[in-house]
């Protein structure tokens, strides 16, 4: 084994070995490890190539905040994910994994020219690069810029994971389970308060797992975590969620959960999900998300081997793995100083502690040289060596003056740095929760708070583990009294604590020039201090500005490790207090999160709802094909021995003409009527005329809009005074129900009349062709076929092969026509005896395109096909559906507003192409003169376009401008092949004199 | 007369031992939405021979039938298959005195029982209100996922879910979706 | 996701069941016929675009199936109170008690 892995050291089990590959070659971890630790273990801190300048990363920190060691995961086909923070990255027996952002190799980068090229690459480089010629950004520059940059490659085929989603409703969400997270889940716990838990990583004790020395009420830290986990599961009303990052808070305590189930499993139990995004509404939160360590800004800051201090103590402390074996310390605050002594304790050779500080508590100090560690305080870090690990670094005293002096260098293999902490504020902000800036420390610390929620520990301000402690209890004790429980917060002490504090920086003083120097701040987006001061030299001021321009903050880890770097120096170019310059806002999710997790169940067969009817599965035994209709599903058109689709329609549609055709007409949206003032009601909603409709009959409704314009239409029978059955389109259903409704609620409560949606009460059997009665006569019972008995447009109640029908007259083809209802459980065994019977005649299923076809044919406009939501009565040639006498109906002042009477209004009409053989493009432009300069001038366009197979000819329905009094006129259609020319003609193709109708 | 079809008939999840959680199709049964002025209640539910409460969410059973309260003026009424034509029949005498609409959704609708102490751990998948909220013996409209439903507790961990029969493959996509979890502890 | 209380259900009910209706309190003329062009135009395109305060429509759509009025803060999401259809808009004062 390494000499890097300190045997018998951390959380990691060192009796189990885990074996895992990056880039293709084997290593060895242990149960417990992070991809990062376990690599640490084993020597290698070269984990990936940097975004813009390719060059060598590695490991910044040890949790999620980090910005360099992003890998790629591979679990075999379709699980490949790209951008996994190794740090946060569990690690299991065959883990594959591998580096990102290089060519041909992550040792040897084609890319890295971009780093001695680094003067081209300044902020808003792009912008001023690839402004010339204006063509070749298309072609040539983005296409380049997009391939060179992106950090990892997507999966090429679909996720064959599956993703759950749960609610949740607690009344105390505790987010972060360090010392402040766990005792306030505990406090709350035990008033009785139903408490979830959550932390991102797959161990409560956040802080604490990398402090065992600490004492918390008389028990070394790691009992007491032992102790406090066992008394946390012990309570039924408390859920403990691990591996689940709270990702977004948002309005009135809701707050959004990804937690991890599987990734961290080597074998992927059958069917099991791989993530869960929980929606958890609190009645109070708690967050104690704890705070982030600074890094600091000199030149070669990002080099592999240079780490967070309190990084590399976690990777020694909980995971048993020293980063270094000769370390030097870079530091303006203490606590990197506890880093230093622990790994010296480990065993480390710590070659030097360097404070940017000129004065260090004496403590430090003491021990420091107890431990035969060289201190340098008031000293400077001007740069470090080494090619894919640091190997050196350079330091200088620097005087009380400011004067930089000569440099020193220093060898070491480890470089470990801090530039003090910044409490976690990420979900608070989320709430729009107001900032405070404490201008002695430095920092933004919550202040005024939106929401029922409460801060405790490091996030606020609270470093020290004995206030982190009391915070973390009287926060939970508190949430829980709010939440309606009583409860007192029991009392926590902690034994010789040594409270840190430090100092803040800018860029490291230097005695090197400035505008060489690669001080990085973003380190995953590249962003150098050199660069945020150049953004405000050219004149951006306004932070948002600056992290637009520099990008600084953007990457994926929404800048958790520079904001603070950024706004410090933003703020001193720009020479205004940091509080002035502001932060940029933090977004919800917290960490990336994945699609799958948002997604939840609906991909696949549960992506959205399909709505099939009764006589779907019918449809699809005889081999339908499939169109979408709103949520439906619907039968496009029946293929028979290889027919394509317009061998199909025409089929279809002959068969109708010449006998018999039956169509699902199910989806058909259905609205039951019902009370006294039914037909009042009717009379407002319709532009019709509805009072002198005899029970019995049907007609045909046209709904508006308060604006004028065509909302729906449908056939609306009378079944009694008082019981009207109104059909709507099918996409229009829901609407149309809700429009009635809030008419009915709020504009006329005092009519006395009911609405109820019968859309799936009953099947829809249409009948269409000459020998539609003929089937159906000898299986009706109750009802008096004969024409004069039941004319065209009546309905009436009785039996059809025995079960209960309302059967409509009515016809969408111009061919006589029958609507056979029947309740929808009946749906599939009527349509099956109907086809039985109708046998003899050649009946015919037919599918959407045949019924669009033939309507068509007669005229009959599809509303939200041939209108657009601007299309009038009038427009549409329908004005004959408005009941002249009316006082009122919904949409009738509109019709008189002057631009609704305008005579150049767009106006249905029928076209007749030159070329009997063309079907125009739905859609298709039109234009009065072809030969005119583009872009022409557009007088309407194609609204339904078809081979009419009864007239051996195409036909289209358009919106022309002006379009009644142009009949006779050639207008012209240029579609990409060319520009085709068409007459404009009246709306019916066939049959205008409806004789095929009353038979 | 002609064959039935339901869509989720024989449907059935079933877990192992060790967790409780049964889904299957509900025992079929007539239903009714009854729209009336909350003022001419009495006389309806003399009528349907069972009390229809005012309170939103409300439940009452009588002799096998079941009147949910869904809004102001709207019940939802279960009774035995075989009493359909006589609920109509009753109704029907009523409307000259006290105007009301009886709508038959019978066929709109299916039922989905959810049963076994995992019950709710399965519901809470796609439905976002607070089952604490909800007494036994309520029932409320909700939204399951992306369809609206009819959730009626019957008890602790029993539940009706009555959904309109268009929407209820992907209602039951989902609750298998969900029983595999349960099933697998996760 | 917002909680919203439906003052007919009598319970906060999840933002799911819910939808929105448009502004509250613009009144459906009685006699449309009698207004001028330019009154017709106020009443249907016209609305207050309130930065702040909003008296808006909501429907619990997949609940008990009402309409009813709600005060809205459009600056901050919150809902200071719901209010049955056809109850007067709430003064200033009640919409003050109820916020605290």
């Amino acid at each position: 084994m390494s000499t890097y892995r300190v045997s018998g050291k951390g959380r990691v089990d060192h009796n189990r070995p885990v074996r895992f590959t990056f880039n293709g070659e084997n290593f060895e971890g242990r149960q417990g490890d992070t991809l990062a630790s376990a690599l640490l273990a084993n020597g290698v801190h070269l984990i990936g190539r940097s975004f813009k300048y390719h060059r060598p990363r590695g490991f910044l920190s040890a949790g999620s905040e980090e910005p360099n060691a992003l890998v790629g995961v591979n679990r075999g086909v379709g699980r490949a994910e790209p951008n996994t923070r190794a740090t946060v990255l569990e690690i299991f027996d065959g883990l594959n994994t591998v580096s990102q952002n290089h060519w041909p190799s992550l040792k040897r980068d084609v890319g890295a020219i971009n780093d001695p090229l680094y003067m081209l690459f300044s902020a808003g480089f792009y912008y001023k690069t690839f402004m010339w010629p204006k063509s070749f950004w298309n072609k040539v520059y983005e296409p380049i810029i997009r391939g060179a940059a992106g950090l990892g490659k997507s999966p090429a085929v679909p996720d064959p994971d599956t993703y759950a989603s749960r609610y949740a409703h607690c009344d105390v969400l505790v987010v972060g389970s360090g010392p402040a997270g766990l005792v306030a889940a505990l406090e709350a716990g035990k008033s009785g308060a139903k408490v979830i838990l959550v932390d991102e990583s797959p161990e409560f004790g956040g802080s604490l797992l990398g402090e065992p020395d600490a004492e918390i009420n008389h028990l070394s830290a790691w009992d007491w975590l032992l102790e406090t986990n066992a008394a946390l599961a012990a309570m039924k009303n408390v859920t403990l969620l691990n591996r689940t990052t709270a990702i977004g808070y948002y309005h009135q305590n809701f707050v959004g959960l990804c937690q991890r189930l599987t990734d961290h499993l080597s074998e992927l139990p059958d069917g099991a999900p791989r993530e869960r995004l929980w929606k958890v509404r609190a009645k109070q939160v708690v967050l104690a998300q704890g705070s982030i360590e600074k890094p600091l800004v000199f030149d070669g800051n990002d080099r592999p081997g240079v780490m967070l201090a309190g990084s590399a103590r976690v990777y020694l402390n909980r995971y048993g793995v020293k980063v270094g074996n000769l370390p030097v310390v870079v530091t303006s605050h203490d606590s990197a100083w506890l880093a230093a002594f622990d790994m010296a304790q480990a065993g480390a050779k710590v070659a030097a502690i360097v404070d940017i500080r000129a004065r260090v508590p004496n403590y430090f100090v003491k021990r420091a040289r107890a431990l035969g560690i060289e201190t340098l305080c008031g000293w400077t870090i001007s740069g470090t060596k080494g090619r894919h690990r640091v190997t050196s670094v350079r330091v200088n005293p620097v005087s009380a003056g400011g004067h930089v002096g000569p440099a020193r260098t220093i060898a070491c293999d480890a470089l470990l740095m801090s530039g003090g902490w910044t409490p976690s504020v990420h979900l608070f902000s989320h709430t729009k929760g107001k900032l405070d800036w404490n201008d002695e420390r430095q920092m933004f610390l919550p202040g005024a708070r939106t929401e029922d929620s409460r801060c405790a520990g490091a996030g606020n301000g609270k470093f020290g583990l004995e206030e982190s402690l009391m915070e973390g209890a009287s926060a939970g004790a508190a949430a829980a009294i709010d939440a309606g429980f009583s409860a007192s917060a029991g009392s926590y002490s902690v034994e010789g604590e040594v409270l840190c504090i430090g100092a803040s920086n800018r860029e490291l003083p230097s005695d090197g020039s400035a505008s060489w120097a690669k001080a990085f701040v973003d380190f995953q987006n590249d962003v150098t201090a050199k660069d945020i001061r150049l953004a405000v030299r050219e004149g951006f001021k306004s932070i948002e500005h600056i992290k637009r321009y520099t990008t600084t903050g953007m990457a994926t880890d929404q800048g958790k490790t520079s904001n603070m770097n950024g706004l410090s120096i933003a703020s001193d170019a720009v020479k205004r207090p940091s509080p002035s310059v502001g932060l940029t806002t933090f977004r919800p999710p917290y960490t990336p999160t994945t699609f799958g997790a948002f997604a939840g169940y609906n991909r696949g067969d549960l992506f959205e709802v399909t709505r099939k009817t009764a006589i779907d599965s019918w449809a699809e035994e005889k081999g339908a094909v499939y169109e979408p209709v709103s949520l439906w599903r619907r039968a496009w058109y029946f293929s028979k021995q290889g027919e394509d689709m317009h061998q199909a329609v025409a089929r279809e549609c002959r068969a109708t003409r010449q006998s018999l055709g039956m169509f699902d007409a199910s989806t058909l949206g259905k609205i039951e009527i019902v009370g006294p003032d039914a037909a009042e009601f009717m009379n407002r909603m319709y532009t019709n005329a509805w009072t002198k409709l005899a029970p019995g009959r049907l007609r045909y409704g046209l709904l508006l809009g308060e604006d004028g314009f065509i909302r729906d239409d449908g056939v609306i029978g009378r079944l009694s005074t008082d019981r009207f059955h109104v059909t709507t389109t099918t996409g229009g259903a829901a609407r149309v129900l809700a429009m009635m409704e809030d008419y009915l609620q709020t504009e006329w409560p005092d009519l006395k009349v009911w609405l109820t949606s019968t859309t799936e009460q009953w099947a829809v059997i249409a009948l269409n062709g000459p020998n539609a009665r003929k089937l159906i006569e000898p299986l009706v019972e109750g009802i008096d076929l004969a024409n004069e008995a039941f004319p065209h447009m009546s309905v009436a109640e009785g039996r059809i092969c025995g079960v209960p029908t309302r059967l409509f007259r009515v016809s969408f083809t111009g061919e006589l026509g029958f609507e056979v209802n029947v309740p929808a459980r009946y749906g599939r065994a009527v349509w099956e005896a109907l086809y039985d019977a109708g046998r003899k005649y050649g009946i015919t299923p037919y599918g959407t395109e045949t019924m669009h076809v033939l309507r068509a044919e007669k005229g009959y406009i599809i509303v939200g096909q041939d209108t657009d939501g601007t299309v009038t009565p009038e427009d549409a040639s329908l004005a004959w559906a408005i009941g002249k006498t009316k006082p009122d109906f919904v949409g009738k002042r509109s019709l008189t507003r002057p631009d609704m009477l305008m005579a150049d209004r767009k106006q249905l009409v029928g076209l007749l192409t030159s070329d009997p053989k063309t079907v125009l493009e739905e859609g298709a432009q039109i234009v009065l003169d072809p030969n005119q300069k583009v872009p022409m001038k557009m007088v309407g366009h194609v609204t339904s376009s078809y081979w009419s197979e009864t007239l051996g000819r195409s036909i289209a329905l358009a919106i022309v401008e002006g379009g009644r009094a142009k009949e006779g006129q050639t207008v012209h259609v240029p579609m990409p092949d060319k520009t085709h020319s068409a007459e404009i003609v009246g709306m019916v193709f066939v049959d205008p004199e409806n004789k095929r109708l009353n038979v | 007369m002609l064959q039935e079809r339901h869509p989720l008939k024989g449907h059935r999840i079933s877990l192992a031992e060790g967790v409780s959680l049964v889904i299957h199709d509900a025992e079929d049964s007539s239903r009714f939405n009854l729209r009336i002025a909350p003022e001419n209640l009495g006389a309806a539910s003399k009528a349907f021979g069972c009390e229809l409460l005012a309170t939103i969410g409300a439940t009452a059973t009588s002799g096998g039938r079941l009147a949910l309260c869904l809004g102001p003026d709207e019940w939802q009424l279960y009774a035995p298959l075989a009493e359909s034509r006589s609920i109509e029949t009753t109704f029907a005498a009523l409307y000259a005195s006290c105007p009301h609409s009886l709508v038959d959704v019978g066929h709109r609708e299916i039922g989905i029982a959810v049963e076994g102490a995992a019950a709710v751990l399965a519901l809470r998948s796609a439905c976002a209100f607070d089952f604490d909220t909800m007494p036994s013996g309520t029932g409320t409209r909700t939204i399951f996922d992306k369809a609206q439903i009819i959730l009626i507790r019957h008890d602790e961990n029993r539940f009706r879910i009555e959904v309109w029969r268009s929407f209820a493959d992907h209602v039951w996509g989902l609750l298998q979706a969900a029983s595999r979890e349960i099933a697998l502890g996760i | 996701m917002l909680l919203i209380r439906c003052p007919y259900c009598e319970t906060e009910r999840p933002e799911v069941e819910f939808v929105y209706a448009g502004e509250a309190h613009v009144a459906r003329p009685v006699d449309p016929a009698a207004l001028t062009d330019d009154e017709w135009k106020n009443f249907l395109f016209i609305r207050s675009n309130a930065r702040g305060t909003h008296f808006e429509r909501w429907r619990h759509m997949h609940g008990c199936g009402r309409f009813f009025n709600a005060v809205r803060d459009t600056v901050s999401d919150q809902f200071a109170m719901t209010y049955k259809a056809g109850m007067p808009r709430p003064t200033e004062n009640e919409i003050k008690e109820a916020r605290s």
